[in-house]
């Protein structure tokens, strides 16, 4: 494991995966089954006539824009829409989305991925560069094209003919057209030279309006359509059970006992391995995210219940494999300790001469941080719904990632890709679980065994929740050598776990998991002697992205032991905060800083047992000023002297350079901050002999309405900066360290691992 | 054998095992798809339906319950005819869902405590609906139900 052998790990790769993670930007894509149907079959063959691939508006006046993003819940489909009638002009109320084909981006040259590459079929974001240009351009090009129409049908000049909310006119003569009526000439026109885009200051509606996101309608009176809602004629059941130790294998299960109960059609066993073929990449995403297929069973019914039934029932044996040896939690933990106390990781940041500089300073701070394995439960089950036949499969899904759904669902049935059709869905929820894809392979290697039969598998709550491709548990030790005037001179990190898994059987690497840790300002030139490494941990149990990948864990390391340095100091922790950032060339993170405490009254009278606490942090700027989104969060916290803990009050600034979509970024940032409070206070995973012990909500414990603080989100930091940067994963990771330093000035204790939940904190 | 549900106003046929839970037999059997499927065990409240009146977790109740003839039963899709329930215009006019997911249920808890409730207050609306949003929709939902509640008495609906 020398360091010359071992690249730092910060290439490009470890970008794409890490910013195509979870709940980004904003953004829209919907479409009903039948329309996405549709425009997967005939849209390859350009039976519809159409503008271009994004875009078709139909006699009625309903213009059609097809998204490659999906729906998650972040908006990020509705939020493309409305970059394409920034330019287009359109009448807001009849746009309709469809989910791009991810075959006919296959087919024809990456017609929609180009762009923006690996990011273009990934639902976490719509704030990725080379939207903009490319969806704008799209709008404004089909707008001339249909001035230019009704120019030519009125002979006039075009410069005199106006296009307005779905209407061409020309104020001379008092006449107008739909864009409907004008469609078809409009399609067959070509501009000489593509239009010049409106500049920012134009914008009537990008940046302005905030309607509801184009699901919504369908949300409320549950037409909506996800995963789990797909019907179609002649579908069965199935109810999925993987190895209980991943990676373990199916020994031996007796059909006899089942096959006479009601509406039981078979078995599918499906072998853990590598596909049937591997493809060339077709998506900058790893084949290998979310790891080969599991071993498993699965019983096939006319109905769920049924197969569900069915399955409780059958007599099933599973060779666990070596990852049974790992039989407690603490056993985990106390490995990754131990990691953390070796030399020669892998070198994630190497600035200076940290040991050296370190072991001069006359005060040194030191302390061991972990946490634990940690699942998106998102609120859809896994599922997925597949057709095979000989020459042709179709996967019904709620994806966050099409392309890469596609890319495994050709591989599974070993067909070629472009007979192979993904028809997404919305998404119950994401949070970087439905990236990686290992339930397209499942679904897919089940129907593989009921050929011509649509085979619709869910996985239970609890096989969702014991089959995850979890948040990892990582151990850190930090120690940071403190100069006379409190201030760190060097930081030396080292950090161990799994990371999160991008490669199981090719040597194309993972994506690492101290994101966060190596790339957060203190270790990317404020501290001006750094050292981090990681170590890997040796342990069969899966990782996967989840929302802020690596930042989720490493904030919370990084802002509580910053404290920790603070206190040691005998400095206020957000003086401190504002003196290491005095120089950093991101002025974002002072404006944060000064916005949070501001709006938060830092530093007023609180009564006995309350207290605040203060943490920042950045996701996405990979070691860069002025990149990501920079959110800082003050915590205003009681603490009763038995220890009950009650969180008053959040407040939130953040920087993420501009806003699309204001009401969209303050939902996002909303929904992350209670994302990371519950991962912070409530979210454990225990192992016990390989397996995870958690199954469902109750022991996996949920806040509750009844459970939120008050909530403030504060826009006063935001640097007009000329970036729009994704908003969904950066209020995650400051909010539990935030907690944890209030629990500290008021508790005395200073709590070094998560969930909160778990820990005492009586004071007297 | 063929029992008779009362959904929405409506008799439905089904052929079920009488303990299969209404979740399914709304799901797989009736094909209304609106109650979601969250946790099987009353914790997320995703398959919240109203059982006379009153929001009932819909993956706990054996068809053997609810098939006498005499129990009526709400869906989200019977919440109103065309989406005009005060709740479902504020829940789209104020984005209140993200993924949408565990909506449907909400909105059913929501629309039970108002009937109980014209003006809940903070207290009742924690104690009402307990269900389950990953996405942390939580602070929208609370001030859209306060909103809702306005309108309906405003309106004398209350």
């Amino acid at each position: 494991m020398g360091n010359a052998d071992k690249p730092v790990n910060i290439g490009r790769r470890r970008f794409l995966v890490a910013t195509a993670a979870t709940g980004g930007g904003l953004a829209l894509g919907f479409s009903t089954l039948a329309a996405a149907d549709v425009a997967d079959a005939t849209a390859v063959s350009g039976a519809t006539p159409e503008f271009d691939a994004w875009l078709v508006i139909s006699p009625d006046n309903v213009v059609t824009m097809r998204v490659p993003t999906p729906e998650i819940g972040n908006g990020a489909a509705t939020q493309l829409a409305m970059t394409i009638t920034e330019e287009l002009h359109c009448d807001w109320s009849r746009v309709k989305l469809e989910f791009a084909s991810a075959t006919r981006d296959y087919v024809e040259d990456n017609v929609y991925s180009k762009p923006t590459g690996a990011l273009a079929f990934f639902g976490g974001r719509s704030t990725v560069a080379g939207w903009n240009s490319t969806l704008l351009q799209v709008g404004a090009s089909a707008r001339e094209r249909l001035k230019a129409a009704a120019a030519a049908q009125w002979n006039v000049p075009v410069a005199e003919v106006e296009a307005s909310n779905s209407v061409v006119s020309h104020r001379a003569s008092k006449r107008s057209l739909s864009y409907g009526q004008l469609a078809d000439k409009a399609v067959l026109i070509k501009l000489e030279q593509e239009p010049a885009l409106k500049s920012r200051s134009e914008w009537t509606f990008l940046g302005k309006a905030t309607p509801a996101k184009l699901h919504l309608p369908k949300v409320v009176n549950g037409t909506a359509q996800y995963g789990i809602d797909v019907r179609l004629p002649g579908m069965l059941y199935a109810a999925l059970m993987q190895s209980p130790v991943q990676d373990g294998k199916l020994k031996s299960y007796d059909f006899d006992k089942i096959k006479d109960m009601p509406g039981v059609h078979g078995v599918a066993v499906i072998e853990g391995g590598e596909p049937l073929q591997k493809l060339p990449l077709i998506t900058q995403l790893p084949r290998e995210m979310n790891g080969p297929r599991t071993s498993a069973v699965a019983v096939v019914a006319d109905h769920y219940w049924q197969a569900r039934t069915a399955l409780a029932a059958l007599p099933v044996e599973w060779e666990d494999g070596d990852g049974a040896k790992w039989k407690t939690t603490e056993q985990v933990v106390a490995e990754a300790l131990a990691l953390t106390g070796k030399s020669g990781g892998i070198v994630q940041k190497s600035l200076g001469n940290a040991a050296e500089v370190l072991a001069k300073q006359p005060k040194i701070v030191e302390a061991t941080y972990t946490t634990p394995y940690c699942d998106h439960v998102m609120m859809e089950p896994l599922n997925g719904t597949a057709l095979v036949t000989a020459d042709r499969v179709d996967i019904w899904h709620s994806t966050q990632a099409p392309k890469h759904a596609h890319r495994v669902a050709a591989e599974e049935s070993a067909l070629p890709p472009e007979k192979v059709f993904v028809h997404p869905t919305l998404v119950g929820g994401g949070f970087g679980r439905r990236i990686g894809a290992d339930d397209v392979r499942i679904a897919v290697a089940v129907a593989r065994q009921f050929p011509g039969r649509p085979i619709h598998t869910i996985w239970s709550r609890e096989e969702t929740t014991r089959q995850g491709r979890y948040r990892p548990l990582l151990a850190v030790r930090m120690q940071a050598g403190l100069d006379a005037a409190g201030m760190p001179q060097a930081f030396i990190a080292h950090e161990a776990g799994r990371a999160i898994d991008a490669g199981q059987y090719t040597d194309t690497g993972s994506l690492t998991s101290t994101i966060g840790l190596s790339d957060a300002s203190y270790t990317s030139g404020i501290i001006p002697n750094v050292q981090v490494e990681s170590h890997t941990l040796p342990i069969h149990i899966r990782t996967g992205p989840y929302r802020g990948p690596g930042y989720n864990s490493n904030a919370f390391f990084m802002e509580s032991f910053i404290d920790e340095c603070a206190h040691a100091a005998g400095i206020d922790p957000l003086e401190y905060r504002l003196k290491l950032h005095a120089n950093w060339p991101d002025p974002g993170w002072t404006r944060c800083l000064k916005e949070a405490a501001k709006q938060a009254g830092w530093g007023k009278k609180l009564r006995k047992g309350m207290a605040q606490g203060i943490a920042i942090g950045n996701f996405g700027m990979l070691g860069q000023p002025k990149t990501g989104t920079v959110v800082c969060v003050v915590a205003t916290v009681e603490v009763s002297k038995k220890g009950v803990l009650r969180v008053d009050t959040l407040d939130a600034a953040f920087d993420c350079g501009r806003m699309m979509n204001r009401d969209a970024v303050r939902a996002q940032m909303e929904g992350g901050l209670l994302f990371g409070l519950n991962m912070s206070l409530n979210e454990m995973l225990n192992i016990k002999d390989g397996r995870i012990v958690e199954g469902n909500y109750d022991q996996y414990p949920m806040l509750r309405i009844g459970d939120m603080p008050k909530i403030r989100i504060h826009f006063g930091g935001l640097s007009d900066h000329e970036r729009y940067s994704e908003t969904g994963e950066p209020p995650v990771g400051p909010v539990g360290p935030a907690i944890a330093n209030a629990i500290f000035r008021i508790t005395g204790k200073r709590i070094r691992s998560t969930p909160f939940r778990v820990h005492d904190l009586s004071w007297t | 054998m063929n029992k008779t549900l009362n959904i929405n106003g409506k008799p439905q046929e089904v052929d079920a095992d009488p303990a299969t839970p209404l979740l399914w037999v709304l799901r797989d059997h009736l094909g209304m798809t609106g109650t979601k499927f969250g946790c099987g065990i009353a914790q997320c409240g995703a398959c919240t339906v109203h059982i006379n009146g009153a929001a009932t977790r819909s993956c706990q109740v054996p068809l053997s319950a609810v098939s006498n003839g005499s129990v009526k039963i709400t869906t989200i899709e019977g919440l109103s005819l065309d989406s005009s329930h005060p709740l479902q215009k504020v829940w789209v006019d104020a984005n209140v869902p993200q993924c949408g997911y565990c909506q449907s249920g909400m909105l059913m808890a929501a629309a039970a405590l108002l009937k109980d409730k014209p003006r809940p207050t903070d207290a009742e609306i924690d104690a009402y609906v307990s269900n389950i949003c990953r996405c942390g929709t939580y602070v929208r939902v609370r001030a859209a139900i306060h909103k809702a509640a306005a309108m309906m008495n405003g309106s004398h609906h209350g």
